[in-house]
C-alpha cells in the first residue's frame, strides 16, 4: 500500500506545510511533525523490497527509484533517528527563532536522504544530493555570527565533492551512454583504464567529503558544532552515511569491475585508518563537548571505510554494523550533549560539571553511549569492533588494525573526559538548579540506550538486515547466530554468554554491596574529600578540566602540529594573494581601462608583423 | 538443558582459589620488598587481614551512585576475565566460559574494570583522583600499541584467536610460544608492567605526588572490594600471560610457579626503580617495546 512517490511527497509536502503552519497555527507544528515522521517510518519499514518501483522520464533521462535491501538499511536509519531527533526537537527548540524555517529544512535533508538512498540512477542520486546538501546547508547558517565561515567553509567542501560527482557523471554518460545503475554497473569493467581511475577517484572524493574522511574532514566540526543538537544527530547519525552509502556502492558496484581494485582498496583502507586515529588525536584534545564529538564521528567513520575498503565479507559485515551502531551511539551522545546544553545554555567542558545528580537519565544515556563507542562489552559497540579486528587480521592487514586498534584505545582519553567534565567532578554553585529535560526529549535517548543494550546481547538482530544488505552488494555471505559471532578461523564470542555473566555478576555484588552496611553508608557531598589535611575553602576552585590530558599531549611531542586546516588555509592565502594582485589591474577607474585600451592597440599595432603577418 | 554440574563447581570456586592465590601474592610480595629494604615485613596473611578488617568498618561514605558501583564494576570485570581464561588446560572444571569468548574479548573486558572505576573516581570529585584517571588512561594508550603487537603476532602464527588453541599448540615445552615467538613476549611482557602499574609505571597512583589519586575516596567496604577485586584480577592476567606464553598449566603446583614466575618480574622491577613522569612512561612504551613488537610481527610475515 505505500509506495515511493508517496513517501516523497509526504516528506517534502510536510515540510511545506510545517512552515505555513508555524506563520498561521504554531501550536501544532510540533506535533504535525511528530506524527508525520511516524507514518514516515511505518511507510519505509513496510516498502517492499523491489528494484524498479517507480521510473519516468525527464529531458531525455530516465529516472528511476527502487527499494534494493542495501538502501533500505540507510532508508531505516535515516526514518528512524529522524523520528527521534523530531521527537525530541518539540522541547529542545521551544522558543527559538524561525522554527518554520528549521522544520521545513529538516523535512527536505530527510526527503532528500531518501532520494539518496532510494535512487537507482546517478541523475536521480545527483539531484537528491544536493537537495540534502542545500537544506543541512541552511540548517548549519541556523544559529549564530559564527555561522556564516564555518557555513562557508561547508558550503565550498560539499560544492567540491558536488562537482567531483558531476564530472564522474559526464565521464560515465560519454562512454557508456546511460546512467542508470544497472548500466553503470554493467558498462564500466569495459570503459578504458583512465577514465575508470578517473570515475573512481572522483566518486570517492566526492561521497569521502559527506563522511568526513581525511583530508576532507575540516568542514565537520565547526559544522557539527554549530547545527542544533536535534539536527546534529541526523547531520552525525545519518546524512554523513549517505558518503558511506555511496562509498559502498562505488566499491563493490563500480570499482571492483577494475584492474586496480587492490590499490584502491589499499589505500582507501589506509585512509579510513589514518582519519580514525588523527581524528582521534584532535578529539582528545578538543574543550567543547559537540567539537569532540564531532572529531569522535569523524574517527568513527574512518573504522567504516576501513571495513568498507578491505572488502572480505566479515569486513563489510563490521562496517554496516559499525554504521547502524556510530547513527545509535552518536545520536545518543548528540541528544545528551544537547540536553546539558538545554539545561546550562553551554556545551563548553570547561564550563560544567557535576550534572549527574541533577539529570541522572541524561547521565545514563551518556554512559551507554561511551560504553558503546568504546566498545566495551556487553554494549553493542564491541560486536562491530571484534568483527572488524578479526576480520582485519584474517585479512592479513598487521599494521592496519594496529593503527586501528590504537585510535580505538586512545578514544577511551576523550570518552572518558567527555563524561567526566559534563556529568562527574566537582558539582559547582552555577549549576545548583539544573533540572533534568522533559520526558519527550528523554524517550528518544532511553530507547536509543535500549537499542545499544538490545543490540549487543544479540547483534544477530542487526546482521540479519546487514547480510541482506551485503547481498545487494555482491556475492557476500557472513556466519552467525542470533547472540554468536564467528571470524573467519572459525572461533567465536558468544554475547549472549557474556551478557549473562556480567549481569549476574553485577546485580550479586551489587545487592552485597549495597546491603553491607546500608545504614551505616552515608551520602556526602563533593567538597567533602580527602585533600592531605588541607580544608579547601568555600570557593576554591577543586575541578579538574582544563589540560586535561597534558602529559599525553607532551607524550606526543609535535604530531598534533600536523594539520590539514593548516594546507587549505595557505591555499586560501596564496589564492587570495594573487588574486589581490589582479585588483591592480582592475581598478574601477574608467581612465585605467581607457588607457588598456589604448596600450592593446598600441601592443597591436607594435606586433602587428608578428601577428598577423602584415606590416603596416 | 542438562546442567554439567562440574562446571558449575567451576564457577563456583575459580573466584575463591583465584582470590587466595592472589591475596597470598600480594603478601609474598610485601615481604620480599622488605627483604629488600632490609626490614622484616608482615605476615604472609597481612593483605586477607586489612581485607576482612576494611569489610567489617562501621561507617562507610559515598559520593553517589556512580561512586557506590565503581568497585561493583571492578570485580564484575575481574570475575568475567577469569572465567574467560581457561586456569587449568583441558580440565572441566577449571576451563570455565573459555570456549565462549576469544583473545580480543578478553582485551576488551579487562577494561571494563578501569572504566568503571575511573567513573566512580570522577564522581568523588577530588581532582588527584581525575588527574590519577587522566594520567591512567594515558599510560594505557601507551602500553596497549606493543601489547597488541604481541597479540597479534601470535595470532597470526598460529591462525587462532581461541586460548585454548593456542595451549593445546604449546602442548611440548619446547613449543612454549616464549621460545617460539621471542620478540612477541618480550613486547608483551614490557607492556605487562605497565599494565601492572609497579615502579615506575606506578603514574596512576604515584602516593607522594597525587596522594594516592583513584583510590583516595573510596574507604570501608568499597576499598575492600577493591583489594578483593585486584588480588583476582591479578591473578586473571597472570594466568592469561601464562597460557598464552608458558604453554598454560596442567595442575595447580605447575599454575603457582609458572604464574609467581611471572609475577616476580613487575615486583621486582618495581622494588628497584623509581617513577616515570607520565609523558616518560608513554614514550617508554611507545620506543622499545614498540620495535619488539613490530619484530615480532615481521617474523611471523616472512
Amino acid at each position: 500500500m505505500f509506495s515511493i512517490s508517496g513517501i516523497f511527497i509526504t516528506t517534502f509536502v510536510s515540510g511545506l506545510v510545517a512552515f505555513l503552519l508555524h506563520h498561521s497555527v504554531p501550536k501544532i507544528r510540533d506535533w504535525f511533525s511528530i506524527v508525520i515522521m511516524g507514518v514516515i517510518v511505518y511507510a519505509v519499514w513496510e516498502l517492499p523490497v523491489k528494484a524498479n518501483l517507480l521510473s519516468f522520464k525527464l529531458a531525455n533521462y530516465n529516472l528511476v527509484f527502487g527499494n534494493t535491501e542495501y538502501g533500505r538499511l540507510f532508508a531505516l536509519i535515516v526514518a528512524v533517528l529522524g523520528f527521534f531527533a523530531i521527537l525530541y526537537s518539540k522541547d529542545f527548540m521551544e522558543g527559538k527563532p524561525r522554527l518554520g524555517y528549521f522544520y521545513m529544512a529538516f523535512f527536505f535533508s530527510i526527503g532528500g536522504m531518501f532520494g539518496i538512498v532510494y535512487s537507482q540512477d546517478l541523475i536521480s542520486l545527483f539531484f537528491f544530493w544536493e537537495i540534502m546538501t542545500w537544506s543541512s546547508f541552511l540548517l548549519v547558517i541556523y544559529c549564530c555570527k559564527e555561522a556564516q565561515k564555518i557555513g562557508l567553509k561547508y558550503f565550498v567542501f560539499s560544492a567540491i565533492g558536488a562537482y567531483s560527482i558531476m564530472t564522474a557523471m559526464v565521464v560515465l554518460y560519454s562512454s557508456i551512454g546511460s546512467l542508470q545503475f544497472a548500466d553503470v554497473f554493467a558498462g564500466f569493467g569495459k570503459m578504458d583504464f583512465w577514465s575508470q581511475l578517473l570515475v573512481v577517484v572522483l566518486l570517492l572524493m566526492g561521497f569521502g567529503v559527506k563522511s568526513a574522511t581525511m583530508p576532507l574532514h575540516v568542514w565537520a566540526p565547526g559544522a557539527y558544532r554549530i547545527t542544533p543538537s536535534s539536527f546534529t544527530a541526523i547531520f552525525s547519525g545519518a546524512l554523513s552515511k549517505m558518503g558511506i552509502f555511496g562509498i559502498g556502492l562505488t566499491l563493490f558496484k563500480i570499482a571492483s569491475a577494475t584492474g586496480f581494485y587492490p590499490w584502491v582498496q589499499e589505500i582507501l583502507a589506509w585512509i579510513g585508518a589514518l582519519t580514525a586515529l588523527f581524528a582521534t588525536f584532535y578529539a582528545v584534545f578538543a574543550t567543547d563537548a559537540k567539537t569532540l564529538l564531532a572529531y569522535s564521528s569523524i574517527g568513527q567513520l574512518g573504522y567504516i571505510v576501513t571495513g568498507l575498503a578491505i572488502g572480505t565479507p566479515l569486513s563489510i559485515a563490521a562496517a554496516l554494523f559499525l554504521t547502524v551502531m556510530h547513527a545509535i551511539f552518536k545520536g545518543m551522545l548528540f541528544l545528551a550533549t544537547g540536553a546539558v546544553y538545554y539545561r546550562t545554555g553551554t556545551t563548553d567542558m570547561t564550563k560544567v560539571s557535576g550534572l549527574i545528580r541533577k539529570m541522572p537519565y541524561t547521565f545514563l544515556t551518556a554512559l551507554f553511549g561511551i560504553i558503546t563507542v568504546s566498545g566495551v562489552p556487553p554494549l553493542a559497540g564491541f560486536s562491530g569492533k571484534w568483527m572488524l579486528y578479526e576480520s582485519l587480521i584474517q585479512s592479513n592487514h598487521y599494521f592496519l588494525v594496529v593503527v586501528i586498534f590504537f585510535s580505538s584505545t586512545a578514544a577511551f582519553l576523550y570518552l572518558y573526559r567527555y563524561i567526566f567534565s559534563l556529568f562527574l567532578g566537582q558539582e559547582e554553585k552555577e549549576t545548583e538548579n539544573v533540572k533534568e529535560v522533559p520526558w519527550l526529549m528523554r524517550i528518544p535517548m532511553l530507547l536509543l540506550a535500549l537499542a545499544t543494550l538490545v543490540f549487543g546481547v544479540a547483534p544477530g538482530l542487526l546482521l540479519h538486515p546487514v547480510s541482506a544488505a551485503m547481498k545487494y552488494l555482491g556475492d557476500f555471505g557472513v556466519t552467525y547466530q542470533t547472540s554468536v559471532l564467528f571470524n573467519e578461523w572459525g572461533n567465536k564470542v558468544d554475547m549472549l554468554t557474556v551478557a549473562n555473566t556480567i549481569g549476574v555478576v553485577f546485580i550479586i555484588v551489587t545487592i552485597i554491596i549495597t546491603i553491607k552496611g546500608y545504614r551505616s553508608t552515608r551520602y556526602v557531598t563533593t567538597k567533602d574529600i580527602h585533600t592531605s589535611g588541607e580544608v579547601p575553602t568555600e570557593n576554591e576552585n577543586l575541578t579538574y578540566a582544563v589540560d586535561f590530558y597534558k602529559p599525553f599531549e607532551r607524550a606526543l611531542g609535535s604530531v598534533l602540529k600536523a594539520s590539514v586546516d593548516k594546507i587549505y588555509n595557505a591555499t586560501g592565502r596564496i589564492l587570495e594573494q594573487s588574486f589581490d594582485y589582479l585588483r591592480y589591474v582592475y581598478t574601477g577607474n574608467g581612465q585605467t581601462y581607457a588607457m588598456y585600451v589604448v596600450l592593446f592597440l598600441t601592443i597591436l599595432v607594435v606586433f602587428s608583423e608578428l601577428i598577423f603577418g602584415i606590416k603596416l | 538443558m542438562e546442567i554439567n554440574w562440574l562446571k558449575v563447581l567451576g564457577i563456583l570456586i575459580t573466584p575463591v582459589i583465584a582470590f587466595i592465590v592472589g591475596v597470598t601474592y600480594g603478601g609474598l610480595t610485601r615481604i620480599i620488598t622488605a627483604r629488600i629494604q632490609n626490614r622484616f615485613g608482615p605476615p604472609v596473611t597481612q593483605n586477607f587481614w586489612d581485607i576482612v578488617k576494611l569489610y567489617s568498618k562501621k561507617t562507610n561514605i559515598q559520593h553517589g551512585v556512580m561512586q557506590h558501583l565503581a568497585p561493583v564494576f571492578a570485580i564484575t570485570a575481574s570475575i568475567t576475565t577469569l572465567y574467560f581464561v581457561p586456569v587449568i588446560r583441558e580440565s572441566t572444571v577449571f576451563t570455565n566460559l573459555s570456549f565462549q569468548g576469544d583473545l580480543i574479548f578478553l582485551l576488551y573486558i579487562m577494561v571494563f574494570g578501569s572504566l568503571g572505576m575511573a567513573l566512580g573516581v570522577g564522581q568523588s570529585g577530588n581532582p588527584n583522583g581525575a588527574i590519577g584517571v587522566s594520567r591512567g588512561l594515558s599510560q594505557m594508550v601507551g602500553y596497549e600499541i606493543p601489547f597488541v603487537l604481541a597479540i597479534v603476532a601470535i595470532m597470526i602464527q598460529f591462525k587462532t584467536t581461541n586460548l585454548n588453541d593456542l595451549i593445546a599448540m604449546q602442548n611440548n615445552f619446547n613449543h612454549w610460544i616464549i621460545f617460539q615467538s621471542p620478540f612477541a613476549f618480550l613486547a608483551a611482557i614490557l607492556a605487562f608492567l605497565g599494565m601492572m602499574g609497579y615502579a615506575p609505571f606506578d603514574v596512576v597512583v604515584a602516593p607522594a605526588e597525587i596522594a594516592s589519586g583513584p583510590p583516595s575516596e573510596f574507604g570501608g567496604k568499597y576499598l575492600g572490594l577493591m583489594m578483593t577485586s585486584r588480588s583476582i584480577f591479578t591473578f586473571a592476567k597472570l594466568t592469561l600471560f601464562t597460557d598464552i606464553f608458558l604453554g598454560g598449566a596442567g595442575d595447580f603446583v605447575t599454575l603457582v610457579i609458572k604464574t609467581f614466575a611471572l609475577y616476580m618480574i613487575p615486583v621486582l622491577t618495581g622494588i628497584v626503580n623509581p617513577r616515570f613522569r607520565t609523558e616518560q612512561s608513554i614514550r617508554f612504551f611507545w620506543a622499545w617495546p614498540t620495535v619488539f613488537g613490530i619484530l615480532a610481527v615481521l617474523i611471523v610475515v616472512w
